[in-house]
């Protein structure tokens, strides 16, 4: 009888175990890949080879655009309902991270930790010796130029722009021999994400409108970017009030001679005009931001990461599917380049395939021109309420007549009223 | 008394709500638990410049719409109300059209159509050589505004096209025809007996529309965000960056109060006035 007692509780205690193991465990991944029709096809294959290889782990995609995942991160966050996982970027990634619900992943990486990423990938991911987000694609900006408009133009489509002087003599001398193109795609919307694009635009005269000091916008450097920036949209150069993919089309079409713009910009010409690489590079070549008065070139990542909530029941594995997104060879030959054509954050190609898939021109001129070029914004807090504040005194040089230094007062006193 | 219930369920419990956040100083991204900073962010709104301009946008934003939408609405009325047939039906119909097109479509419409390339506002306008270079009308500070007014009143007068239309339609008949016995002149007729016998609809539903544009967030965030600058930021849009750009609900609802306090303040002088009349 006793014996039976023990067989009965014995097989009633390994039953919730039994169970557990066999339970199919139901992630949820807030991204706005899902969202968008150009990688949703990539996300869902994505996902399906991921559950296909863990059977007991079903992720389910939260599609949410890309303009309102911060906002409803935060405010599911702070209602105490937030996903398992999500993708970031920028800003929002250091956002999510103030709110200090964000899982540290160093204890989940392996025995060569943060060194399998390049140090660019981790750029701002790393804060309080802690690694926040897992970088997922790098997807640099830089400086495209299309070299059949610079030939009509007269130019050297070998000798692009290195500086902002000579940007400026090649779009004059674009807008007089081709007068029917625009000159080049800068974003001027206000967004943080448009803050953090012309960051490097500014860095480049030096300016640091944020700059602890309380100074920063009244300043000479920004005096500089803001009266150049009010140029070229007198001179007719820059059509304001575009975000960054509303120059893609133009491009495709050949009709911008510079854009400002990521990797990703490759697999959107050469999906709209099905061109192979040799046929892209043909056409286009990308170039480190021109320097300005500093004598430097800068630029951003405008890749994206993912991280995983620190209320999640199974971070195990959320880490799972967030490393097979971003580290493994199928997630980056068939979702990191196939879909976001961006780069690996891996030093190292994890095969020899996806590495030759690199050595194209433009693909190596990302890799040794640019990426040197990339500095971090000063993500934070207080970045985005003075993205607002900064974006709107780029809007008024770049469209109205407001004496600049009275734009760059404006700037700094909304900035200060925060 | 369930019904007192549900409203200050309803409306009250926001509305009480919004008024203690706005004594705090609260920010979705601080780790800290808000706390009480009584009148600061009162204080804060009188010297932002921000606040002021929006304040400024939001009034000839509504006002400057509400009015020329009335007096379009008003015109067509006077003009389809004797149009009788099917046609004329038809063509009543057709004027309706705006209003029943989602604000959001709307908004999105008139903003391809405002393109400063590829729009067929500055297409049609190059064409018959009205602009010599293409125009920036959601892009430049002078013209963002009066460009998202245009796309409200576009809107709004059929709004108030069917209201007056109905009006006309109950004028007593025998005033009507007593004056054209008298022989009064068109002009006469128009401003000494259709227009007292509208007056009550015209103030209603401008109060009404009133409301409406000042608290209008769809047309102009799909439009211009705000921008170019500050150029078309309203009350609207500035607490929405603040609230859920910049996540500082303390300062966005001493806004929100504000604003409340004025819509009040100027219904019921509305109202007034129009007992008063």
């Amino acid at each position: 009888m006793f014996n039976r007692l023990i067989f009965a509780a014995a097989v009633l205690a390994s039953f919730p175990v039994a169970v557990h193991a066999q339970a199919p465990v139901t992630l949820t991944f807030a991204n706005w890949a899902d969202a968008e029709a150009a990688t949703r096809p990539g996300i869902q294959a994505a996902i399906h080879e991921f559950e296909r290889i863990h059977p007991n782990i079903k992720i389910e995609s939260q599609a949410i655009s890309v303009s309102e995942i911060a906002r409803q991160l935060v405010l599911r966050v702070r209602s105490g309902n937030p996903p398992d996982m999500a993708e970031l970027q920028g800003n929002d990634t250091i956002l999510l991270a103030l709110t200090g619900k964000l899982e540290p992943l160093d204890p989940y990486l392996g025995a060569g930790g943060t060194s399998v990423f390049t140090p660019q990938a981790l750029n701002g991911l790393v804060r309080d010796g802690k690694l926040i987000a897992l970088p997922w694609t790098v997807s640099p900006v830089a400086l495209w130029y299309n070299k059949d408009i610079m030939k009509k133009a007269g130019l050297d489509p070998n000798h692009p722009p290195a500086t902002l002087d000579e940007l400026m003599a090649d779009l004059a001398a674009i807008k007089k021999a081709v007068p029917d193109v625009a000159g080049i795609g800068i974003d001027t919307t206000n967004r943080v994400f448009s803050m953090t694009a012309n960051w490097p635009w500014m860095q480049t005269f030096g300016a640091d409108p944020i700059a602890d000091d309380g100074k920063g916008a009244v300043s000479p450097a920004m005096t500089a970017y803001l009266s150049w920036m009010r140029s070229l949209a007198q001179n007719g150069y820059l059509q304001p009030g575009q975000k960054m993919g509303d120059f893609r089309p133009l491009a495709a079409q050949n009709k911008i001679a510079f854009t400002y713009d990521a990797v990703l910009l490759k697999g959107v010409i050469q999906s709209l005009n099905h061109i192979s690489d040799a046929e892209l590079d043909a056409h286009w070549g990308v170039t480190p931001l021109p320097a300005g008065p500093t004598g430097k070139s800068f630029t951003f990542d405008s890749g994206h990461n993912l991280g995983i909530f620190s209320g999640s029941q199974h971070k195990k594995e959320a880490w799972e599917f967030i490393s097979f997104l971003a580290t493994s060879p199928w997630g980056i030959e068939n979702y990191t380049m196939k879909y976001e054509t961006s780069l690996s954050p891996l030093k190292k190609a994890p095969s020899e395939a996806l590495e030759k898939s690199l050595d194209t021109p433009l693909l190596q001129a990302f890799i040794t021109k640019v990426m040197p070029t990339l500095s971090g914004a000063p993500f934070g807090a207080k970045f985005a309420p003075a993205s607002t504040a900064v974006m709107a005194g780029v809007q008024q040089a770049v469209t109205g007549t407001m004496p600049i230094a009275d734009i760059e007062k404006s700037i700094q006193q909304n900035m200060d009223k925060d | 008394m369930p019904a007192l219930g549900v409203l200050a369920l309803v409306v009250g419990y926001p509305v009480l709500y919004t008024a203690y956040l706005s004594t705090q100083r609260m920010n979705l991204l601080d780790t800290d638990p808000s706390r009480y900073i009584g009148t600061r962010n009162y204080v804060r709104l009188f010297g932002d410049p921000v606040f002021w301009s929006s304040l400024e946008n939001t009034a000839i934003y509504t006002f400057g719409s509400v009015i020329v939408a009335a007096l379009f609405g008003l015109s067509l009325a006077l003009l389809t109300e004797n149009l009788l047939g099917w046609r004329f039906r038809s063509i009543r119909a057709l004027l309706l059209v705006p209003w029943a097109v989602p604000f959001v479509v709307v908004a999105f419409l008139f903003r391809f159509m405002f393109l400063q390339d590829g729009g067929v506002i500055n297409a049609v306008l190059l064409r018959l050589g009205a602009i010599s270079s293409p125009v920036l009308w959601l892009n430049d500070a002078n013209l963002a505004l009066p460009s998202t007014m245009l796309t409200n009143i576009w809107t709004m007068t059929p709004f108030f096209f069917l209201l007056l239309s109905a009006a006309l339609s109950s004028i007593p008949i025998e005033v009507i025809e007593s004056a054209r016995i008298d022989r009064a002149p068109t002009w006469s007729m128009v401003f000494h007996i259709k227009l007292p016998f509208l007056r009550n609809e015209l103030l209603i539903s401008g109060l009404l529309m009133v409301i409406s544009n000042v608290n209008d967030f769809a047309k102009i965030w799909a439009m211009t965000e705000g921008g170019p600058g500050y150029a078309t930021t309203t009350l609207v849009v500035y607490v929405y960056r603040l609230a859920f750009g910049d996540f500082n609900f303390g300062y966005a609802s001493a806004i929100g109060v504000v604003w409340l306090v004025l819509l009040l303040v100027f219904a019921s002088l509305y109202l007034r006035a129009i007992r008063t009349a």
